[in-house]
């Protein structure tokens, strides 16, 4: 995996022979950096990135309908102008140059965002897409990190018993179990939740759920705002919980099976350690290893997968945002949405690749011969 | 003469088609959450793709079974001096009243010669004029007869604001017979209609759109897989690099945007996008198991007994990864299930054929999804969905023990 602690070789070879002394001094720093696995992981990232950003600029230049014409068609019926005075109206209202090419958006777009400028959207001009994206997001990241931090822990603890007792009624329960959290769909998980407890049984009133947080509380650091949040991602954390625990549980499972098999295990205990310490200190812990690369991939996965369960339970976070930047083809949002989610999945590849050599050091031995 | 090498092709494939399939099930049998999702699969082929040629897709709105609970049947209600009439045989010559836009009218067309039928006008959704007009009519004794629907003459009666008419109903007309009609097994919809038909008809395109998708994705991952595995170099880096690339793009959402821009015309060619979108993962899978394939000892025997990388490929990789390939299949099969369904219920992707994706969309949209009564019309397909995942899931981890227990060792 990491083929990148070799040390630099001094004397590397030329590049080819035909270039030119120049060519061959400009490509020599290039061909360092492409040496060097961090700065190559992080390239690639930036690459990544860039291509997905211009994919989605010019994906969304190719969606029949614009902005412009969705509202002109709102206020035509409203109204009743003509389409003309529309369309100039809701143009002039809108922050949109109409004359610029989209070569020149997107070189425009391109230079804002190396200030670190996602622009401001489209529908509802002086609104900043990265204030709205900061608006939206926590609550998606608080819920998801929630959700999938709890099913880690409970899908480390349940699969080590799994691996443990192979075949037992246990492991068949829980496999079974795993079976429906990773086949069902999350969302199919939060239909499931609202038609049972919420409709059927009435545990508690979806209709008041909707939303972060109940209508009418401020947010800030008081009981009441954090209470209510909570009550309000509950839903959501747990749909996350079941959908995701199935995949963890499976994993620690099969990462156990492989760790009960090695030496170090055999040799603790026939040095008679106790059976507990084992367990923890010598198969846990080098079973869970593997599982906090997962952890790290899975994250953009999570955030994008939750689209739909927000919409489920009208929880007001980044597929929310993205969802309703859709409809009203608000380009700049949607970009900015698409863009935040995909620097977010490839930097949490990118975190796992440089940490997991860290975290293991048997990696860095292996990846040497 | 030279008919018979080819006879005895023809009399032996089929037989031994049918041992290895033997052979499957009976190895499959072993495993038994296995075999109960096999079993699964093979009634959701039934259900979806049998069924349908004889169960009519119902498709007539009928305004009195607004989202009806399970098993709700149309009922006969008479006046409570003639208990004695619960059928409309029993009925004969009588008068009996309809009201139009419900179940009535089309239910009471084969007595149409022995029964004198008298037919009122549904006007507002609930309780219209239609209604209590009819019941006023049946406790006055004009008609002898009412049919009409269970939840309707409840709504009616019990929520009937006027006082002196609620009064004249619960004393004067009883329900004679709750079981006429055939029993709607799973309830109806929002338009009153069968939901036990739709979710019949409703499963076939969605089955169909998650194989096309999972069969695309794993013929592009198996066979540029493969190559890359077997070629390596330049080729090798390129599809892995392309693979990562497409991994680091939120999947979903590029198909939400997707949907957006492509007018998907038919839903089958949602499956194609899907497919087109979800292999990068399984490629990664494949040029792994591919890579570890090359490296055993069979492999090694056949390349130093010379054989040709044809022979290699396909006599000694190929063969040995059929089950992992399987596995892969079933998995990308559940990925492009999820993906469409997201779709639908977000509202993105085609409605026009009526699936149970729409269903659940419909069921939220309409307000069903809130109301115990007729939670039915989004809870049915969400089940038939979650099993049908379930199902494949346990057929796949089976064939993965049962078949393959070596791969799953290595991997």
């Amino acid at each position: 995996m990491l083929h990148d602690q070799q040390p630099l070789a001094t004397d590397q070879q030329p590049p080819a022979p035909n270039l030119s002394l120049m060519t061959a001094r400009l490509y020599d720093p290039l061909l360092k950096v492409y040496r060097n696995y961090t700065a190559r992981v992080f390239l690639q990232a930036i690459i990544t990135i860039w291509v997905v950003m211009t994919l989605t600029f010019v994906l969304v230049r190719l969606m029949p309908g614009n902005p412009v014409d969705v509202l002109v068609e709102q206020i035509l019926t409203a109204e009743g102008i003509s389409y003309q005075e529309a369309y100039d109206r809701i143009a002039a209202s809108f922050n949109i140059d109409k004359d610029a090419t989209p070569l020149d958006q997107y070189l425009q777009w391109l230079g804002d965002l190396l200030r670190l400028d996602l622009g401001t959207s489209i529908t509802s001009p002086g609104t900043k897409v990265i204030d709205e994206i900061a608006r939206f997001l926590p609550w998606t990241v608080f819920a998801v990190g929630t959700g999938l931090l709890i099913s880690f822990v409970l899908g480390i603890f349940a699969g080590m018993p799994m691996a443990y007792y192979r075949g037992s009624k246990l492991d068949h329960i829980l496999s079974f179990f795993s079976s429906f959290s990773t086949g069902v769909p999350n969302y199919i998980w939060g239909l499931l939740i609202i038609i049972g407890p919420g409709i059927s049984w009435r545990w508690f009133d979806i209709g008041a759920l909707r939303g972060t947080y109940d209508v009418g509380l401020t947010p800030g650091v008081n009981a009441e705002f954090i209470l209510s949040a909570l009550e309000h991602a509950a839903l959501p954390v747990f749909t996350y919980i079941i959908a995701i625990l199935g995949t963890w549980m499976l994993s620690m499972k099969s990462s156990t099976t492989g760790v009960l098999n090695e030496d170090y295990v055999n040799v603790a205990e026939a040095r008679g350690l106790k059976e507990r310490t084992v367990i923890s200190s010598y198969v846990g812990r080098n079973a869970a290893l593997p599982l906090f690369t997962q952890l790290t991939i899975s994250i953009g996965f999570v955030l994008s997968s939750g689209v739909v369960v927000e919409e489920i339970f009208v929880y007001w976070g980044i597929g929310h945002l993205l969802f309703q930047s859709i409809t009203v083809r608000d380009y700049t949002t949607l970009q900015g949405v698409v863009l935040l989610l995909t620097a977010v999945i490839v930097f949490s590849n990118l975190f796992a690749d440089l940490t997991y050599g860290l975290l293991d050091p048997r990696v860095r031995v292996s990846g040497e011969k | 003469m030279a008919g018979s090498p080819m006879l005895k092709l023809l009399v032996s494939l089929p037989l031994d088609l049918l041992r290895g399939l033997y052979r499957f099930v009976h190895r499959l049998s072993t495993n038994k959450p296995g075999f109960v999702g096999f079993l699964g699969l093979l009634l959701y082929f039934f259900v979806t793709f049998i069924m349908p040629d004889f169960v009519e897709f119902d498709n007539e709105p009928k305004l009195d079974q607004i989202a009806g609970p399970i098993g709700s049947r149309i009922q006969l209600a008479v006046h409570r001096d003639n208990p004695q009439w619960d059928s409309l045989e029993a009925l004969a010559g009588k008068t009996v009243g309809v009201v139009d836009q419900t179940g009535g009218p089309s239910f009471i067309e084969p007595w149409r010669d022995t029964l004198a039928i008298e037919k009122y006008r549904w006007t507002s959704r609930r309780q219209g004029p239609g209604i209590p007009a009819a019941l006023t009519d049946l406790a006055n004794k004009e008609i002898d007869g009412l049919l009409i629907f269970s939840k309707t003459v409840n709504q009616v009666i019990v929520e009937q604001e006027d006082a002196e008419l609620r009064q004249l109903f619960q004393d004067n007309v009883i329900i004679s017979n709750s079981t006429l009609g055939p029993p709607h097994l799973l309830g109806t919809d929002t338009q009153g209609r069968d939901i036990a038909s739709h979710m019949v008809h409703g499963g076939q395109i969605l089955i169909l759109t998650a194989l096309i998708g999972g069969v695309i994705a794993t013929m592009i991952a198996l066979f540029f897989g493969s190559l890359s595995a077997l070629a390596g170099g330049f080729i090798d880096k390129f599809f892995t690099a392309l693979a990562n690339l497409f991994l680091a793009i939120p999947q979903f959402i590029l198909l939400v945007v997707l949907a957006g821009i492509i007018r998907f015309d038919s839903t089958l060619y949602l499956g194609v996008i899907i497919g087109l979108l979800i292999w990068p993962a399984l490629l990664r899978a494949i040029r792994a198991q591919v890579l570890s394939l090359r490296e055993r000892d069979f492999v090694e025997a056949a390349r130093s007994l010379g054989l040709s990388m044809n022979h290699i490929i396909f006599r000694e990789i190929l063969p040995n990864m059929s089950s992992y390939v399987l596995i892969n299949l079933i998995f990308s099969i559940t990925i492009a299930m999820y993906f469409q369904i997201g779709l639908v219920v977000l509202g993105l992707a085609p409605i026009s054929d009526y699936t149970w994706g729409v269903m659940i969309y419909f069921g939220r949209s309409r307000g069903t999804l809130y109301n115990p009564d007729g939670a039915s019309m989004a809870l049915s397909p969400v089940l038939a969905i979650a099993l049908f995942q379930v199902c494949l899931v346990l057929f796949a981890r089976a064939v993965e023990e049962v078949f393959d227990p070596r791969l799953r060792s290595a991997g």
